[in-house]
């Protein structure tokens, strides 16, 4: 009777362990299927190089004349409506927010709307390319196409002969990513180039030249106090001090990629110092004996016998840091707002893509689908920096045995 | 000869010098993000606000409905409903991911065989890595739909599914992996030989597991506990997203939608000065003295327990 009671609670306790093993399985699982679930079907080239915001075009054509064009078939091709007239093919298509849209589908080499004129300032030539969506055409004497009518009857207007196109609305789709793209990138070498300096030497001073007293030891445990610090808090030490400063010292008037780039380096710090120091650690010190009995001096030593050695340790610190640089949101939304930017400039503020995705999920309504293919590149990096850490790690032990 | 050993021991004295300013202004960061952050924060308190009057410290720390001051032309900004959420949901995120932390680090560093412990062990190390924006993301697509339509079958009213739960559950996400891989580690470092001790006294791999093991490990447990819960109260983006942002409080329902000092912090961020504007330094003292007395307390507590068992 003991005996099976003893059984009983054994299998409970062995499957509490199974099944909380699951559950943090499943948690990983549940993400990586939610975002590649929702996010794989806007994952192509054009996001990445697109810009955020659409352009809009007014333009008129410059002859009227239909002719004749040698057009594809498109009879198989769902949703496609043919306009023989002038040699383009539109598509009913649903935009990122679930609207209804008329979208080129094909422009005929030698169609009219490839050659048209902007009736915006000055008189550009502009040209209608794939993907982009028609507003409206309006036309003389007769009654507006609107795109809320749909592709086909968009279509059928437009190819009635008796129509004479007056001013067509369009723009490109939009929705693109190109801009925090860049603001990344722009944030991650900013923040290297100024962290990384930074706490090695910090680390080489704690390791290599620090005398062991209270001093040093209060200086320790106030850089590691920093790793408690959350990163909304930095936020706050970036529009206090940094924003002012770089106002000051750059031609900056507000809040800027420079001070965002500082912010970041001040959170990564304690990273790079500690994961710097590790490394250093393991560095013999026959090597540093044997580099002083030969005359050199310690700053010698440090910087060519010592500093080498512990290169794994620093390039992992960086891909660390790296990593989050890409992640972080609370401390830019702070110190640089949530504005997305297509065109990135360090001393004006724009959008990393952590913060790109949070201004997304705080509209009204939230661009879900967007947000997770964004979310599938932040996770791509992140995977891979973790692979490149995981190695330089391994080297570094092997180093150290 | 003389010479040369002088300027390059010289060479030392600087060089360290330097390096030693720059460890100066490393280590002073915390002090600047303490001064800086009090001062701002103080502003409302002892100014007049332009003509809105002082925030009066007892009432901010004690109301319980959080107004926006140039809107409503008050000072009545109460933060004592955000304090309680903020613990409580701390709390709840520690009472769920404490326990599948703890069994998921057991079964990596004692049940599973090796290639099953690195596979496990890669998992949780991507979850750590995983962006918390992210979470919030799925936060929002994935279980606030779930929760919001369970509410509605339970017969309570959430908004949307921004609720106390969803919030736990993102934090509880972000943490377990946290747990996980401090308890690993300190279950990892137990002596073996109290294992084998106890396998020959006749209990059994479970029970030795559970009541030796975990009780041995216990101090580095609840070190990945108190990291974990100071991740809770810090985290800001993700639970900005789930909580539904709610402006009274305190919500112990766990349908309600809530609101936690960092979400709070994260609202009306277009204000550049006046009122609005400095409130959220105060609330920034706020968290900073609230992750700090947690840490604490949980620290006296961690001595406190640890030397039962020696």
């Amino acid at each position: 009777m003991v005996k099976r009671k003893v059984r009983l609670s054994e299998i409970l306790l062995n499957s509490s362990v199974f099944l909380s093993t699951a559950l943090s399985a499943l948690a990983l699982g549940l993400i990586f299927f939610y975002v590649i679930r929702e996010g794989t079907t806007l994952l192509n080239w054009e996001l990445f190089t697109g810009n955020y915001h659409a352009r809009n075009y007014i333009a008129e054509l410059q002859d009227n004349q239909s002719q004749s064009y040698n057009m594809p078939d498109f009879s198989t091709s769902e949703n496609v409506y043919p306009v023989d007239r002038f040699g383009i093919a539109l598509e009913e298509d649903v935009d990122l927010a679930g609207n209804g849209v008329v979208r080129v589908y094909y422009v005929h080499p030698d169609s009219p709307f490839n050659q048209m004129i902007s009736k915006e300032v000055g008189t550009e030539v502009v040209d209608l390319d794939v993907g982009m969506i028609f507003q409206r055409i309006s036309y003389v004497d007769h009654p507006t196409s609107l795109s809320r009518g749909g592709a086909q009857k968009f279509a059928t207007e437009l190819n009635d002969p008796q129509r004479e196109v007056y001013e067509l609305f369009f723009s490109d789709l939009g929705g693109g990513i190109q801009g925090s793209i860049i603001t990344t990138i722009y944030l991650i070498f900013m923040t290297i180039i100024i962290a990384v300096p930074f706490g090695v030497l910090t680390a080489i001073y704690f390791n290599e030249f620090a005398p062991s007293n209270w001093i040093t030891k209060t200086m320790r445990s106030f850089i590691e106090t920093l790793t408690g610090v959350p990163s909304i808090i930095y936020g706050l030490l970036g529009i206090t001090v940094f924003v002012p400063l770089t106002v000051r010292f750059t031609p900056a008037v507000n809040s800027n990629l420079i001070a965002g780039a500082l912010t970041l380096s001040v959170i990564i710090l304690p990273t790079i110092i500690r994961t710097t120091e590790e490394s250093l650690r393991v560095v013999p010190d026959d090597h540093r004996a044997a580099s002083l009995a030969l005359g050199a001096n310690k700053t010698q030593t440090t910087f060519k016998v010592v500093l080498p050695q512990a290169s794994p340790g620093i390039i992992t610190a960086t891909f660390l840091g790296i990593g989050r640089v890409i992640g972080e949101s609370a401390a830019l939304i702070f110190v640089l707002g949530a504005a997305i930017k297509d065109t990135v400039n360090i001393y004006e503020p724009s959008t990393s893509l952590a913060v790109h995705i949070w201004s997304m999920m705080t509209d009204e309504p939230a661009n879900i689908a967007l947000s997770s293919t964004i979310a599938i590149l932040i996770l791509a990096i992140v995977l891979v920096i973790n692979v490149t850490v995981k190695i330089g790690v391994k080297l570094l032990t092997r180093k150290g045995m | 000869m003389k010479g040369t050993r002088t300027s390059l021991s010289q060479i030392d004295t600087i060089i360290g010098s330097l390096l030693m300013i720059l460890a100066l202004v490393a280590s002073s960061f915390i002090v600047i993000i303490a001064a800086f952050i009090t001062i701002r924060g103080i502003l409302p308190f002892i100014t007049d606000n332009s003509g809105l009057g002082s925030v009066n410290v007892l009432q901010f720390l004690t109301n319980t409905v959080w107004l926006r001051g140039t809107t409503f032309l008050s000072t009545a900004y109460g933060a004592g409903f955000i304090i309680i959420n903020t613990l409580y949901i701390a709390f709840l995120t520690v009472l769920l991911s404490f326990p599948i932390g703890v069994l998921t680090a057991l079964f990596i560093a004692k049940v599973a065989p090796r290639p099953i412990a690195a596979t496990m062990r890669t998992i949780i190390e991507l979850l750590a890595s995983i962006p918390s924006i992210v979470f919030g993301l799925v936060g929002v697509g994935l279980f606030l739909p779930v929760i919001y339509n369970i509410a509605r079958a339970m017969g309570y009213s959430s908004g949307g599914g921004s609720s106390v739960i969803a919030t736990v559950f993102v934090l509880s996400l972000m943490s377990i992996p946290t747990i996980t891989a401090v308890a690993e580690v300190s279950i990892r470092q137990v002596d073996e030989s109290l294992e084998q001790a106890s396998l020959a006294l006749g209990a059994s791999p479970t029970q030795t597991r559970f009541k030796i093991t975990l009780l041995a490990a216990k101090s580095g447990i609840f070190s990945g506990a108190i990291l974990a819960v100071g991740r809770s109260l810090g985290e800001a983006t993700a639970v900005a997203l789930v909580s539904g942002n709610a402006r009274s409080g305190p919500s112990f329902g766990l349908f309600e939608t809530t609101a936690t000092i960092t979400s709070t912090l994260l609202q009306g961020l277009k204000e550049t000065n006046g009122i609005d504007y400095d409130i959220r330094f105060s609330l920034g003292i706020l968290l900073m003295v609230v992750i700090l007395t947690t840490n604490l307390a949980l620290n006296f507590i961690k001595r406190k327990v640890g030397n039962v068992h020696g």
